[in-house]
């Protein structure tokens, strides 16, 4: 049981130098905290999640410090930072350096909890402190229980350059191609031929999407290229506008060719700088792992409810596109992915599942448009899709970059 | 370099992702034992049990949810199963029962470190409590479709919902493959187990339709009220006797049934809108005279207490309780027609506003059965043309086989049927 007064001293941000010596030495008492109501429960608030609890200390000097009787089992470390600096916290297994489990930004004087399940086997924190090398904790050992937790290897922003810089690549090859469908789409319009320009459309527009621009991954660019009139407050008649579905709209909704002039040349525009800026962008190689989710978050949110649908009927193959874009991000991370995900074959399954199922909706050339769907094919979809994210959101954070030294 | 339990960690099919710490086994008690003596008796109206809720057990002969009072809040949901074949229709049972079984038992979610986002939603903090919800699992006939090669298996009586006269059925309201009714005495209980189980079954099952509903406390006592105003439920069989039970909900050997279904029962759903601007415009005498009772107390409109029996044998014509009121028609209480009665399990439910401004809310009216042409639809037909009819619509629902019980920790729901 610590001792009396230990709350106050760990309260946050009113720890002195003096003060955090002092509660480091009081710390090094590891506690349960478990079944003790009176005292224990002011002191240690979170035990009402019924498990036990240890306090460990994080900081350059005494990383793991207040951890020594190792015990099986579902359990959480009470980290606290007796430094006055920020650290991230991982438990290890020292050897192989997999990751238990992770507090990343513990602030100087906080206190945070890291749940793990525990098993046989050896374990050891890792503190690795703002501005300062990463520091091992002494190795506490198991020997009874079960398995542990799931845990993997962590992937460092140098393990993500790599697959960032070619799928970079990729995509630069992808804006030359939609750099020439936009001008196809753009001359098309421009000479009033509007069967034309629809036509040429979605090949354009497909382009894009196989790009997987989600949530930002083209920043402004992305507005203006492939916007909705989600915000504006015309509508579809806000003069702002444009880009894919600004055309969308007009070519399927009887708009003649001189008021489309505008627009398919803006879109023209706007994509050859995009191809121009993206010569000089560095893409953020922690940024890939979140694409391999989002791509289709997006798909689901804004394909598979028809909300981005202004006429062509074609959210489906939209869906597919996104479908390949995934595919582009996976293909790049599977290195890193192999020996940390044992889910990937099924994933990789999964998407030739849904890919099969997406494909079967285009007949003669022409797509289902998504209220076509009977209940049934549409349910399926839904189904395959919303199992992949779910799985896919574990490649974001296994492929999260992450400091080892 | 690599240390996870890969198997069904996450997605459809996370079936041996059972919590870490803590799930109830629970016992293998068959429901439906008898209250001990000098126990006060069991309201078996709608009356929800407040204040501190024993955990209903989750395993056991039958699942234990049929008998138990109706809790505060329920989220009612028709599923369609987008498994492809009778292997993933089986995994998916597995998944439905593993994740029951955690959250009725409750316990510590179990952590996956850095491999993947929180197993959790933490809607109910770290430890998710023991005893705070309640699931019931159900089939619906088309499961029984060429798909999983159940043909032939279904329960006997199982057919899909017919539109009853009175009804004005909304096809994107009506059947499903399956049936997922999760009670509990708060909201974000409820909204918790649906986001976990729907989680961990998003390639094998599809929503199709859901609908909330909500019990009110007694108003001022006794059974509580329905959306028209009236105590609702009444009646209702004692869900504590045990061989009333038997005679009533549980489908029992040697009924022509087949094996697997030994145990279940069949659920009937109505999704019933009630037309309450309408109803509010209606003398307080013409209310009750649909219902049969008072509106204040309940009680039958030839008594003076909720708990009065009517006396129909004295009053032929209906002069005090009308031959054509909704307790007359719904329960004549003779002999015959005693072994009509189904368990109500009704909740009401509020859902916003019609198209014309409406508030649109009624009765998910839920009630479990061992025969559905001697006790529901019996009594439906009896019902057919009443007088509150021009008040409410059926708009829809659904039949369902509530499963047999899930046995013990190596069982499933559906073993028996699918194994």
């Amino acid at each position: 049981m610590p001792p009396p007064g230990l709350a106050k001293l760990r309260s946050p941000r009113v720890l002195g130098i003096g003060s955090v010596l002092l509660a480091g030495g009081l710390l090094a008492a590891s506690t349960l905290a478990g079944g003790r109501p009176e005292g224990g429960a002011r002191q240690r608030p979170a035990a009402a999640d019924g498990l036990r609890h240890t306090t460990v200390e994080v900081s350059p000097g005494h990383c793991g410090r207040g951890w020594a009787d190792g015990r099986p089992g579902t359990q959480v470390f009470d980290l606290h930072n007796t430094s006055d600096a920020a650290a991230e916290v991982y438990l290890t297994s020292p050897r192989g350096g997999a990751v238990y489990g992770e507090v990343e930004g513990l602030g100087p004087g906080t206190t945070r909890h890291l749940r793990v399940r525990l098993g046989r086997g050896a374990y050891a924190f890792r503190c690795l402190p703002d501005d300062a090398d990463a520091v091992t904790g002494p190795t506490v050992r198991i020997d009874g229980g079960g398995r542990p937790g799931p845990a993997a290897a962590p992937v460092t922003e140098h393990d993500l350059i790599p697959p960032a810089l070619d799928y970079q690549r990729w995509v630069a090859g992808g804006l030359d191609a939609l750099a020439g469908r936009t001008g196809t789409l753009r001359a098309a319009v421009a000479r009033g031929d509007l069967a034309g320009a629809r036509d040429a459309w979605l090949p354009a527009h497909l382009a894009y999407e196989r790009l997987g621009a989600a949530y930002g991954a083209f920043g402004d660019a992305d507005q203006q290229i492939n916007g909705t009139t989600a915000g504006l407050p015309g509508g579809d008649r806000d003069p702002a506008f444009s880009g894919f579905h600004r055309l969308e709209y007009g070519l399927w909704h009887g708009q003649s060719a001189a008021t489309l002039r505008a627009p398919a040349a803006a879109l023209d525009g706007a994509v050859h700088k995009l191809r121009d800026d993206w010569a000089q962008t560095r893409m953020e190689p922690a940024d890939l792992g979140l694409r391999a989710h989002e791509i289709l978050e997006n798909t689901l949110q804004s394909e598979l409810t028809g909300r981005t649908d202004y006429g062509s009927g074609t959210s489906l193959a939209t869906a597919r596109a996104n479908l390949d874009g995934t595919r582009a991000v996976l293909t790049r991370l599977r290195p890193l992915l192999v020996t940390r995900y044992p889910g990937l074959p099924h994933v990789e399954a999964e998407l030739g599942r849904a890919q099969r199922l997406l494909d079967g909706f285009r007949e003669d050339g022409r797509w289902t448009p998504l209220d076509d769907l009977d209940r049934g094919r549409r349910e399926r979809t839904d189904a395959v899709l919303g199992d992949l994210v779910e799985r896919l959101a574990s490649v974001a954070t296994l492929c999260d970059a992450r400091r080892t030294v | 370099m690599r240390d996870m339990n890969g198997v069904g960690r996450r997605g459809f099919l996370r079936g041996a992702a059972l919590a870490g710490a803590g799930f109830a086994t629970g016992g293998a008690a068959p429901a439906g034992t008898p209250p001990p003596a000098g126990e006060p008796p069991l309201l078996t109206g709608q009356g929800p049990v407040t204040g501190a809720v024993p955990p209903v057990p989750f395993h056991g002969r039958h699942q234990a949810s049929v008998l138990a009072p109706p809790r505060r809040v329920t989220a009612y949901t028709a599923f369609d199963v987008t498994a492809q074949n009778r292997r993933e229709l089986a995994e998916l049972m597995r998944t439905l029962t593993a994740r029951a079984r955690f959250l009725t038992g409750g316990g510590v979610p179990e952590p996956v470190g850095i491999t993947g986002p929180p197993t959790d939603s933490g809607l109910l903090g770290p430890r998710v409590p023991a005893g705070g919800l309640s699931v019931t699992l159900a089939v619906g006939a088309a499961l029984f479709d060429d798909r999983f090669g159940l043909h032939g298996r279904a329960p006997r009586r199982l057919t899909p919902m017919p539109a009853f006269p009175d009804d004005d059925l909304r096809a994107d309201w009506c059947h499903g493959d399956l049936s997922l009714q999760l009670c509990a005495d708060d909201t974000d209980t409820v909204l918790h187990a649906l986001r976990d189980i729907a989680r961990h079954t998003r390639g094998g099952m599809q929503v199709r339709w859901r609908l909330d509903g909500f019990t009110s406390p007694p108003r001022p006592s006794g059974t509580p009220r329905n959306l028209l105003g009236f105590k609702d439920g009444t009646a209702n069989p004692d869900a504590r006797a045990a061989g009333e039970m038997d005679r009533l909900v549980w489908v029992g050997a040697g009924a022509g049934e087949p094996d697997w279904a030994v145990g279940g029962s069949y659920q009937v759903v109505r999704l019933i809108r009630m037309l309450v601007e309408f109803w509010d415009r209606v003398s307080l005498t013409e209310q009750e005279r649909m219902f049969g009772r008072a509106r204040e107390s309940g009680a039958p409109l030839d008594g003076d207490r909720e708990q009065d029996t009517p006396d129909y044998p004295a009053d032929p014509k209906g002069e005090v309780i009308p031959l054509d009121s909704h307790i007359r028609l719904a329960n004549p209480r003779t002999p015959s027609t005693a072994g009509q009665r189904p368990l109500r399990r009704a909740y009401n439910y509020d859902r916003g506003v019609d198209s014309n401004g409406n508030l649109d809310m009624g009765l998910l009216f839920c009630c479990y059965q061992r025969d559905l042409a001697r006790q529901f639809e019996t009594v439906q037909r009896r019902l057919a043309g009443e007088p509150l009819t021009d008040y409410i619509t059926p708009f829809g629902g659904g039949y369902f086989f509530a499963l047999p019980g899930v046995r013990d920790t190596t069982d499933w729901y559906g073993r028996a049927l699918l194994a």
